[in-house]
C-alpha cells in the first residue's frame, strides 16, 4: 500500500472540499450553540440542524468526492497516477469518513453532553448512541454504493433507503425492551440489547465496507 | 524484451456489443508509432488495456518491462499519458497540479515544467476551468511530460480542438519531442496528425489490427496504378492486390506491395500502365479497411 498517495489523494479531496466543510463547521458549531443556550426549542431546532448539516456533508462527500471524480472525468487523471484501484478506493473511504466522522462525533459528544446533562432526559443515553451510530451506517452505505456502482440513480436510491432505515430502526429500537424500558426515564441506562444493537450496526459497517473494496478488487474496467 | 516498450500478445477484451480481438502489438523503445482506426475501432480501449485501467480477459501485455495489469503501479510511475477524455481540476490552477504530482513523480523536472509553461503560453496561477480547451490540452501535455516519462501514451488528444489550436499543440508537441529519446504511442482517427510525428504505424478496425508497419515502408509500398485496358481484357492480378475501383477499362487498382517491376508485369498482361500514383496515409488507411471490410462480408 502506498499510504504516501493514499494520504495525498486524501488530502486534495479535503482542498476541494474546503469551503463546504468551513461552511459546515460553523453551522455545526452554531447547532451546537443553539442547543446549548436555546432552551427546549432552542434543543430541537439545534438538533434538526445538526442532522441537516450531517446529512449535507454526507452527501456532499459522497456526490463531490466519488461521484464527482467520473462525472468531471478526473478519474482518468487520478487512474494515471502510480496507484492502483484497491489503493484508489482507500483513499476515497478514508478521505470521506475523515470529513464526516469530525461533524458526527462533534454531534454525538454534543448530544450526549446535554444528556448527561440533564437528568431528566438520562434515559434517552442509549437510544442516542444507537441512533447516531445508525447514521454512520447509512453514510457508509452511501459511500460503498456510491464506490462500487459510480452511479447517481444507485447513489440516491442508497440516500433514499438510508434515510427510511434511519426512521425504521429509531422505531424498531424503540420497541426494544432492554432499550425501551426506562428511555424515557431520569437515569442512564445500559443493557446488553444496546451493546447488541452497536454490535451489528459496527458489523453492518465493516461489512459494506469490506465488500466496497472486495468488489472493487475484482473490477476489470476502471475508466 | 529490454528494447522492446510496448508488447501486446493475443489480447482480448470482450463487451456486449464490441471486442477487442487477438491485438499483437510491439513497439520498440525510442519509436514513435501512430495508432490509427476510426471511432470505435478500439484504440481507446487497447491503450487502456496498456495503462492498466482495463483488464485483458486473455493473453500478455508488458509495458516497460512490467507485467499489466498485476504491476500497473510500478509502470505508471514511467508513463505519461494524455487522453481525450482525462480532464484536470476545474478549481485548482495549473500550479496546484503540478505542486500536487511533483511528490509523486521521483523524476518531475520543475524547470523542465517552467518552460514548458513559457513554452505553451500557459499561465500556471490561471484556473483549469478558465482555460481554453487547447490550453486545457496543453496543460496536460505538460504535466505528463514534466514527470520525464519512458513511454508517453497520447490518446486522440487533438480531438475537439480547432484547426488552429490543433495545429498549436502539433507545433508544440512536435518541438518538444525533437531531442528527446522517448517512446510515444499516438493514436488518432486524424492520419494528419499521426502522419506528422509517426515513425512507425499501426491500423485497427473493429478490434483487429489489420497492418502495422514503418511509415516510410507503408508509404513506399502502397500505391494506385490507373490502366488502360484492351477490349476484353481483363484486370492484371497484381502482387498485393487490395482493391480495383474505376469503370471498365480504365480501372485503379490499389496494391500495398507495390515495386516497379509491376509496371512493365502489367505491359506483359495487356494492360497499359497509364500513371502510378502515390498515395496518402489517409488514403491507405480508408483503402486497407475498405478491403478488409470486404473480404470480412465475403
Amino acid at each position: 500500500m502506498n499510504y504516501s498517495l493514499v494520504g495525498r489523494l486524501i488530502w486534495k479531496d479535503w482542498y476541494f472540499q474546503r469551503t463546504a466543510i468551513l461552511l459546515a463547521l460553523a453551522g455545526g458549531a452554531l447547532s451546537l450553540g443553539i442547543v446549548a443556550v436555546g432552551g427546549q426549542a432552542g434543543f430541537t431546532i439545534g438538533l434538526i440542524l445538526l442532522v441537516t448539516i450531517l446529512a449535507m456533508i454526507s452527501a456532499m462527500t459522497v456526490m463531490g468526492n466519488v461521484l464527482g471524480e467520473r462525472e468531471n472525468q478526473t478519474l482518468a487523471f487520478v487512474m494515471t497516477l502510480p496507484i492502483s484501484y484497491v489503493e484508489y478506493t482507500t483513499s476515497k473511504i478514508l478521505g470521506a469518513l475523515l470529513i464526516f466522522v469530525p461533524f458526527w462525533l462533534t454531534l454525538v459528544i454534543g448530544c450526549l453532553g446535554l444528556i448527561v446533562a440533564a437528568p431528566p432526559i438520562h434515559g434517552l443515553f442509549a437510544f442516542t448512541v444507537i441512533m447516531a451510530v445508525e447514521i454512520l451506517v447509512g453514510t457508509c452505505l452511501l459511500i460503498a454504493v456510491s464506490l462500487v456502482t459510480e452511479s447517481k440513480g444507485w447513489t440516491v436510491s442508497a440516500m433514499v433507503t438510508a434515510n427510511i432505515a434511519i426512521n425504521l430502526v429509531g422505531y424498531l429500537v424503540a420497541h426494544i425492551p432492554g432499550i425501551s424500558n426506562g428511555m424515557w426515564g431520569t437515569k442512564i441506562l445500559w443493557r446488553s440489547a444496546a451493546t447488541l444493537s452497536l454490535i451489528v450496526e459496527f458489523a453492518l459497517i465493516v461489512l459494506m465496507l469490506g465488500m466496497a473494496f472486495f468488489l472493487q478488487s475484482r473490477k476489470k474496467d476502471f475508466i | 524484451m529490454n528494447d522492446i516498450s510496448v508488447f501486446f500478445d493475443g489480447v482480448c477484451k470482450k463487451y456486449p456489443h464490441f471486442s477487442l480481438d487477438n491485438i499483437g502489438l510491439e513497439l520498440a523503445t525510442g519509436s514513435i508509432m501512430g495508432f490509427i482506426g476510426a471511432n470505435g475501432a478500439g484504440k481507446s480501449t487497447t491503450l487502456r488495456i496498456l495503462m492498466g485501467l482495463v483488464h485483458q480477459d486473455s493473453g500478455t501485455v508488458r509495458v516497460l518491462g512490467h507485467s499489466m495489469p498485476e504491476e500497473q503501479t510500478a509502470a505508471k510511475l514511467d508513463i505519461g499519458f494524455v487522453s481525450e477524455d482525462l480532464r484536470l481540476y476545474g478549481p485548482a490552477t495549473l500550479e496546484w497540479h503540478m505542486n500536487f504530482l511533483r511528490p509523486i513523480f521521483p523524476r518531475w523536472d520543475q524547470p523542465y515544467a517552467d518552460g514548458l509553461a513559457h513554452r505553451f503560453d500557459l499561465n500556471p496561477q490561471q484556473k483549469i476551468k478558465g482555460l481554453s480547451h487547447g490550453q486545457r490540452v496543453k496543460a496536460a501535455l505538460l504535466l505528463a511530460l514534466a514527470r520525464r516519462p519512458r513511454l508517453l501514451v497520447l490518446d486522440e488528444p487533438t480531438t475537439g480542438l480547432d484547426p488552429v489550436a490543433r495545429v498549436e499543440v502539433l507545433e508544440e508537441l512536435m518541438s518538444v519531442l525533437a531531442d528527446e529519446d522517448r517512446t510515444i504511442l499516438f493514436s488518432s482517427h486524424n492520419t494528419l496528425d499521426v502522419e506528422q510525428i509517426s515513425d512507425q504505424i499501426t491500423f485497427i478496425d473493429r478490434g483487429k489490427i489489420i497492418d502495422s508497419d514503418n511509415k516510410e515502408a507503408f508509404l513506399d509500398r502502397w500505391r494506385r496504378l490507373r490502366l488502360v485496358l484492351p477490349p476484353d481484357g481483363v484486370v492484371p492480378r497484381l502482387p498485393g492486390f487490395v482493391q480495383v475501383g474505376g469503370s471498365g477499362r480504365l480501372p485503379v487498382v490499389t496494391t500495398n506491395r507495390f515495386e516497379p517491376a509491376m509496371v512493365s508485369a502489367c505491359n506483359e498482361m495487356g494492360a497499359t500502365v497509364q500513371a502510378v500514383d502515390t498515395m496518402t496515409l489517409e488514403e491507405i488507411f480508408v483503402a486497407n479497411v475498405h478491403s478488409r471490410r470486404e473480404r470480412g462480408a465475403a
